[in-house]
């Protein structure tokens, strides 16, 4: 039997409570790491590094997606972790380049934040800098790591040599920074002598020897804590580009390289290919490097192909991480009377993403993640032998001068083959709360979540591919949704056990699919947001890739509700007849409203009219009418699931914690006061020779109580928090339930039509 | 009579053929018999100049756009002749004309106002003109033969005089046939001076100067074609020791003033220099140390010297950002622009820091790509964002040529058509625009494919060019914006350098030599042409420096001259014989006072210490400061946004707001730290006046000040004061009462 699967389509979710969306909070709270302190360090250092996070409580570890990355908790001088902070080592051959950072807390494992690894010193700088007076002193070849406050410019001065060559540059944007650099070299007065407004190099070549001025501020003049940066200044070698700190990668780039491809393109474009009678002669296939430089520069290749042949072109810039839009034209050249005349053959624009992107309106209408590109991928059709042009051009580059804009052109024979990244699945919500974009893997106890999997396919490749997910924790399942034949978007479910234990791991995703009679596996990319933004209007989300995937459970807390089918089993049909379901509900929390609207999504059966899932009902029966929806035979992994507003209460656990810590910081207050009183009381009663030793034993008994007490006005004052947070809130959020798969047996006399086919006749 | 039903032009005129059912009213035509022997009329050459001249076809009447006046619509200045001819003959049913008996044609009885007319009488019965239409109904309204001439030019005579004061003198106009012919037009042809205080223009051609010595032009119009009646007015006063020419500014401005009897102002003092320079270039007054230093400095060249360092500061790039930043719109229409705008203003304010070549930093604006944070000029395709916007800004901004009227009908002043509009509308048709993921910015890329666009007169697709170039045949690959960009930076181009320099040379010296400053056409002379002329070609020789186009500019000995006018040129207000003292901008003012209190203001997310000059777009114009002042909102290219006159809200402002007075009290302010200080008051307010005007107190004003800060000071209940109160009211009225002159509220 043919064996097919059944995928949710998430993004076309229903609207969720609609009218009471407004009031609402978004999702159940997950973990997120906001900002580490410093935000990198050099290979072979130890640093101390301070987080600062969102619903992290009890943080224990600090990971990184690179294992020769490791942290301890600063151990402070009572013997006990300091909260919040960690010891950093970095061993010597680390990987350079961008890491994550995330740490595994209450609530399980966090978002990431980028953790930079490079060759140059590190420094932190946290005195004030705000004016040319007090400008901070840098050396050269080092990074400095600072927050900007709001309304500032960052000061910082360096000695520089006439003759010498400095690149500086203030990483920001790819390092999940809310700051958007503005740099200015200035000299020792502060006058400003060059500015880079755009995330580049300043390529600094002084007139004279002399202490400068490096001034960082945010475009807009924003700062908090989330704006941090990094400021490197180097020494550079008189050619070449300045080198760059590295960034995180777009969406976009998880279709980028194509498998196989080598890291280094097989040759170079070669000017002046930018005139048009002067093409650079290639022969197909090519696999080509060049740069979008100078501004309008088109780079012209002229082969010759032969009827009915096929080439695929891709051409990747944008997603080398380069603000660039590639555009290919291939024109078929044809001579008459020593006249050349050009014909269109083909244009090729850019990689379209599978699904709407969102416009980041009020309204979700759909991920704001792209897997597309304003790249190149497509393929030219050869309808009769000749000479050939392709013209490379950027339609971003008309006046833009960037020799670092490079791209690589690749021409091959079809290859079919794909590429893969999943995120988070968002809801139809009307708030702008676009947070459950940013969230981590954590899965509470009896939990269900479900990833979106996009695929980019290349070179014409239709055919399903099957999706897995590996490498989970203990009592954490996942059921990939395959992406079907023809189609790009397909679904994975995660579901955690009710009685799981708390547990964590590095998972993998992966995509196979049978191409040209081989089955090939390809990895897949997790993408996230960089902050778990609140209103899409006034902070437009930042996607990226990220670079491990971890996947914890908790048991903290319990998912509010879960969903599953009343047996664990494979759930038989004939087609054409009907199969009820008994689907049954765990609620751990109260709902708002009557009843949780559900809706059956997937291939055979995504015509289910929607049903109403009674609040707190423990069971409903689920009929599926295969006459109805028209199923075929096959097998089919399917999943309900809806939107339902819980009163959700973060952390109640933490308030009888909170609770115990203010009983007993009460009672070593009362204690503190106590013997305070009675060493006071002794004072007087002392002989003169012990009066001195009865003040200090009294004084410090005072100074004991002081602290006490202001230890016990914390704990009340925690109590007070936890309470207040663990105080029922409206939160509306995604519930799914576990995947059901289900077998579409074929009729019976269909069935016996196959047996008396099979049947050698005699 | 004219065979009317034989005429071979009879097939174009329905209404003759009413002519034999309704021949009984030939009877109410009694006045007017014409013979074979008169010449049939050419409804293009001789009616259409009747209606031009009787206003009917001006903007405010007939020719209101698309609706005319009560149902009657003419097109602009008779530009559409044909159209003209439909609506006056075949409209309405042919009421309008009754060739029978020409007199009852509701045409002439609305124009003589013999019935009821809006307009009034705008014919007078009897009227040479009058006849002439009364005939041209009576011949059967004849439009115009094939073989008929074609209006190819009109003469005037004389074309360029020199007049005195108070003087007169009849033009002639003459029209000059394809055909060879000629005809007087004197009387229908229109008549208007570019500078109304300096000479007048009668309805016949007779122009009178006044007592005002410059260059004036007087426009004359007629059917389409324009000339120009040049006229200088001497004043006749000896012109000797002119100071020693630095560069050919003064050779051809000195030039023009020996022409015309104009004895310039001597070259002003240091400190004069100094403020005024400082003021122009950086838009701040000079520091009490520049402005000691300069007086210290004994070199002959530290004027040079001055202006070089102060082109080469930050605070030169923030002033001049300031004003291109306006001119091209950077607008804050809602709180999301805020990163847009920004972005633009810094990008403009670094390519001044850098000194980007000007043909440079259009381009890179005209053909912006990509998205604004990583390409801050494609925030102007965020604001302008139709062809018809973008051609419109482009073509007044830097090319100093006024479009718009080119959109509907020919333009009236000039020479440019429709097609011209749309011909440079075509250079906009190919910009492609993407939604990016913040709401309201697209993404601009060029967008393949002929660069075409529709005129909407014909119907028909124009390809781009270049006012007065050929059609540009541009390759669907090529963004046909870089070839405008490429077209304005041609050495041959006759606005783009000529409109910068005159807007610069308008920035230093409060008059254009063209005015308004972004209206150059030839009907609208130069008052000093060789001199935009040198100046432009300098300012391509240079690459397009506009470092260099000012530096040339302010060093120069005509910049530098006094603005106190001397007893023959007070009268001067176009030919730069003395500096003509400016007000000093909102922005300016604000730092300035500023400056000279020792307060700050504190702009809504911004630096602390942040320059009003500095201030990147309009959101700030919420400070009742700027805004009384006449900082402008951004919203169009032209620089008449910026309101400079003076107002009775300005001098309240000045005098009795509450913001001025807080500035004037500033804790560690200037009145604050004098009053404190131990110095002896001479020097204190030596320092005041070194702050504010860059000079030193004369005897007087010192004397006055001291006995001013010295007097006794008492409450409403008549107690003294105590010292220390008492004195810092001293200082802060000495300030207030220098802020409240015209020697610091001018750039003089």
């Amino acid at each position: 039997m043919i064996r097919k699967f059944s995928y949710l389509i998430l993004a076309s979710a229903i609207l969720l409570v609609a009218n009471s969306a407004r009031a609402q909070l978004v999702g159940f709270p997950d973990p997120h790491l906001l900002t580490t302190m410093p935000m990198g360090a050099q290979q072979g250092a130890t640093v101390e590094v301070a987080i600062t996070g969102q619903h992290l409580e009890d943080v224990t570890q600090l990971i990184f997606s690179d294992p020769k990355i490791t942290a301890k908790p600063v151990i402070g001088e009572n013997g006990k972790p300091v909260e919040n902070k960690f010891v950093v080592s970095v061993s010597k051959d680390a990987p350079i380049g961008i890491h994550d950072a995330r740490v595994i807390s209450r609530l399980g494992v966090s978002s990431p934040r980028a953790f930079t690894v490079g060759t140059m010193k590190e420094i932190a700088c946290t005195e004030p800098r705000d004016s040319k007076e007090k400008a901070a002193a840098i050396s050269v070849n080092s990074i400095t790591n600072a927050v900007m406050p709001k309304r500032a410019i960052d000061h910082y001065s360096f000695p520089a040599q006439k003759g010498k060559r400095y690149a500086i540059e203030c990483a920001a944007v790819g390092i999940d920074s809310k700051l958007t650099p503005v740099v200015i070299v200035a000299d020792a007065e502060g006058r400003d002598l060059l500015v880079n407004r755009t995330g580049g190099v300043i390529d600094f070549q002084p007139d004279a020897d002399g202490t400068y001025m490096i001034k960082v501020n945010d475009l807009t003049y924003q700062g908090s804590d989330r704006h941090f940066y990094r400021l490197a200044l180097q020494e550079v070698s008189a050619d070449g580009l300045p080198p760059r700190h590295p960034s995180t990668a777009k969406v976009s780039a998880a279709s980028w390289p194509p498998p196989g491809l080598s890291e280094k393109a097989k040759s170079q474009e070669v000017e002046p290919n930018d005139e048009a009678d002067r093409a650079q002669k290639i022969t197909l296939p090519c696999d080509i490097a060049g740069s979008f430089y100078p501004a309008a520069d088109v780079d012209t290749f002229e082969f010759t192909a032969k009827k009915d042949e096929v080439w695929w072109v891709e051409v990747a810039s944008e997603r080398m991480g380069h603000a660039t839009d590639p555009f290919v034209l291939v024109q078929g050249v044809t001579e008459k009377d020593g006249k050349k005349t050009l014909v269109d053959v083909a244009e090729l624009y850019d990689i379209a993403s599978p699904l709407k992107v969102s416009s980041n309106g009020y309204s979700y209408d759909g991920p704001p993640y792209d897997i597309g590109s304003p790249d190149v991928l497509g393929k030219v059709e050869i309808k009769e032998d000749g000479v050939y042009r392709l013209q490379v051009r950027d339609l971003f580059g008309g006046t833009r001068n960037e020799p670092s804009n490079e791209y690589r052109l690749v021409v091959r024979k079809e290859q079919p083959d794909f590429a893969i990244a999943a995120w988070a699945v968002h809801m139809t919500l009307r708030n702008g709360d676009r947070a459950a974009f940013s969230k981590p893997l954590a899965l509470r106890t009896g939990d269900a979540t479900v990833l979106e999997v996009l695929a980019i396919r290349r070179d014409g490749f239709a055919g399903d591919i099957d999706l897995k997910m590996e490498d989970l924790p203990k009592g954490v399942q996942a059921t990939g949704l395959k992406i079907p034949a023809g189609k790009s978007v397909g679904h994975i479910v995660i579901t955690a056990d009710a009685n799981a234990k708390p547990d964590f791991a590095l998972a993998s995703i992966t995509g196979s699919a049978k191409i040209d009679g081989k089955m090939v596996t390809r990895p897949c990319r997790l993408a996230t947001m960089e902050w778990p933004v609140k209103d899409a209007k006034q902070e437009i989300p930042a996607p990226r890739l990220v670079n491990s995937m971890p996947v914890s459970v908790s048991d903290s807390e319990a998912a509010p509700l879960s969903f599953f089918a009343a047996e664990e089993k494979v759930w038989e049909v004939t087609e054409g007849e009907k199969l009820t379901i008994p689907l049954k509900a765990v609620w751990r929390e109260d709902f708002t409203g009557t009843s949780i609207k559900m809706k059956a999504h997937g291939v055979g059966f995504d015509r289910l009219a929607p049903f109403e899932f009674p609040l707190k009902a423990e069971s409903y029966d689920v009929e599926l009418d295969l006459a109805t929806l028209k199923t075929k035979p096959g097998e089919y992994d399917l999943a309900f699931y809806g939107g339902g507003v819980a009163k959700y209460r973060y952390n109640p656990k933490g308030v009888a914690r909170a609770t115990a810590a203010k009983t007993k910081a009460e009672s070593e207050a009362a204690a503190a006061a106590e013997s305070a009183k009675k060493l006071t009381a002794e004072v007087t009663k002392a002989a003169p020779e012990k009066k001195a030793e009865a003040e200090a034993a009294a004084k410090a008994a005072t100074e004991k109580q002081k602290l006490a007490d202001a230890a016990k006005a914390e704990a009340e004052k925690h109590l007070a928090a936890v309470t207040k947070e663990a105080a029922p809130k409206d939160r509306v959020d995604i519930l799914v339930s576990k995947p059901i798969r289900i077998v579409v047996k074929p009729k019976a006399e269909e069935a016996e039509k196959a047996v008396a086919q099979a049947t050698p006749k005699k | 009579m004219l065979s009317f039903l034989t005429s071979a032009k009879a097939s174009m005129h329905p209404s003759r053929f009413l002519l034999g059912t309704v021949s009984t009213l030939s009877l109410l035509a009694p006045n007017f018999v014409f013979s074979e022997e008169d010449e049939e009329l050419n409804f293009v050459h001789d009616v259409v100049p009747i209606l031009t001249k009787a206003h009917c076809n001006s903007g405010a009447c007939h020719a209101k756009a698309d609706v005319g006046q009560r149902g009657f619509r003419l097109s602009l200045l008779g530009f559409e002749p044909q159209e003209d001819y439909e609506h006056i003959v075949k409209e309405a049913k042919g009421r309008r004309v009754f060739p029978n008996a020409p007199e009852q044609s509701l045409f002439l009885l609305k124009a003589t106002n013999t019935v009821p007319h809006g307009g009034g009488n705008k014919l007078a019965r009897g009227s040479e003109e009058y006849k002439t239409l009364v005939k041209w109904i009576g011949q059967g309204m004849p439009y115009a033969d094939e073989s008929d001439p074609e209006l190819t030019a009109i003469e005037l005579e004389p074309s360029r005089m020199t007049m005195a004061k108070k003087a007169k003198q009849q033009l002639k106009v003459t029209a000059k046939y394809s055909d060879g012919s000629e005809r007087d037009v004197t009387e229908l042809a229109l008549y208007e001076a570019n500078d109304k205080a300096m000479a007048t223009a009668g309805e016949k051609g007779l122009v009178e100067t006044s007592d005002l010595p410059g260059n004036v032009a007087v426009m004359v119009r007629y059917s389409g074609k324009v000339s120009v009646f040049s006229v200088s007015i001497p004043l006749g006063a000896p012109v000797e020791n002119l100071p020693a020419t630095s560069n050919f500014v003064d050779e051809l401005v000195f030039q023009n003033l020996k022409e015309i009897g104009v004895p310039p102002s001597p070259v002003s003092d240091d400190a004069t220099f100094l403020r005024r320079v400082t003021l122009d270039i950086a838009g701040r007054l000079p520091t009490i140390e520049e402005a000691a230093a300069f007086a210290a400095d004994t070199n002959t060249d530290k004027r040079d010297r001055v202006i070089d360092a102060l082109l080469d500061s930050p605070d030169y790039a923030d002033y001049f950002a300031n004003k291109w930043a306006t001119l091209l719109k950077n607008r804050r229409e809602s709180k999301a622009d805020i990163t847009a705008n920004f972005a633009f203003h810094s990008w403009v304010r670094d390519s001044l820091l850098a000194n980007k070549p000007y043909d440079q930093f259009v381009r890179e604006i005209l053909a912006a790509t990509g998205t604004i944070v990583e390409n801050p000029p494609v925030a102007w395709y965020k604001r302008v964002k139709l062809p018809e916007q973008q051609l419109e800004d482009v073509a007044q901004l830097f090319l100093g040529v006024r479009m718009q009227c080119a959109q509907c009908h020919h333009h009236p002043f000039e020479r440019w058509s429709q097609g011209d509009y749309y011909s440079l509308a075509a250079f906009f048709s190919q910009v492609g625009r993407k939604p990016t993921a913040i709401a309201g910015e697209d993404l601009i890329f060029h967008k393949r494919g002929t660069a075409q666009y529709v005129n909407k007169k014909t119907e028909q697709p124009v390809k781009p060019a270049g006012l007065g170039g050929p059609s540009l045949e541009v390759a669907p690959d090529d963004d046909p914006r870089l070839q405008l960009a490429d077209w304005m930076a041609e050495e041959s181009n006759p606005f783009f350098a000529k409109v910068l320099v005159n807007r610069y040379w308008k920035h230093f010296f409060k008059k254009g030599l063209v005015e308004p400053e972004d209206d150059l056409r030839d009907t609208n002379p130069p008052t000093n042409p060789e001199l935009l002329d040198a100046l432009a070609k300098h300012f391509i020789e240079s690459d397009f420096d506009l470092k260099e186009a000012i530096r040339v500019i302010v060093s120069s000995k005509t910049y530098q001259l006094s603005a106190q006018p001397n007893e023959h040129n007070a009268v001067d207000h176009q030919n730069f014989s003395h500096f003509y003292p400016k007000r000093l901008q909102a922005e300016v003012l604000l730092d300035a006072v500023d400056c000279l209190t020792g307060a700050t203001t504190s702009f809504a997310d911004l630096p602390m210490g942040t320059r009003a000059v500095a201030l990147p777009d309009n959101s700030y114009n919420s400070s009742a400061f700027l805004k009384v002042f006449g900082r402008p909102d951004a919203a169009s290219v032209c620089e008449c946004e910026r309101v400079q006159s003076s107002s009775l809200a300005q001098s309240l402002h000045l005098m009795n707001s509450s913001e001025v007075k807080g500035k004037l009290a500033t804790a560690g302010g200037r009145a604050d730290r004098l009053a404190k200080s131990e110095e002896e008051d001479a020097k204190k307010i030596h320092e005041i006046y070194l702050a504010a005007f860059s000079r030193p107190p004369t005897g007087e004003e010192l004397s006055i000040a001291e006995s001013h800060i010295n007097i006794p000071r008492t409450d409403s209940a008549g107690k003294p004061i105590a010292p220390a109160t008492a004195k810092k009211m001293a200082y802060e009225d000495l300030l207030w009462a220098i802020m409240n002159t015209k020697e610091f509220l001018y750039n003089h």
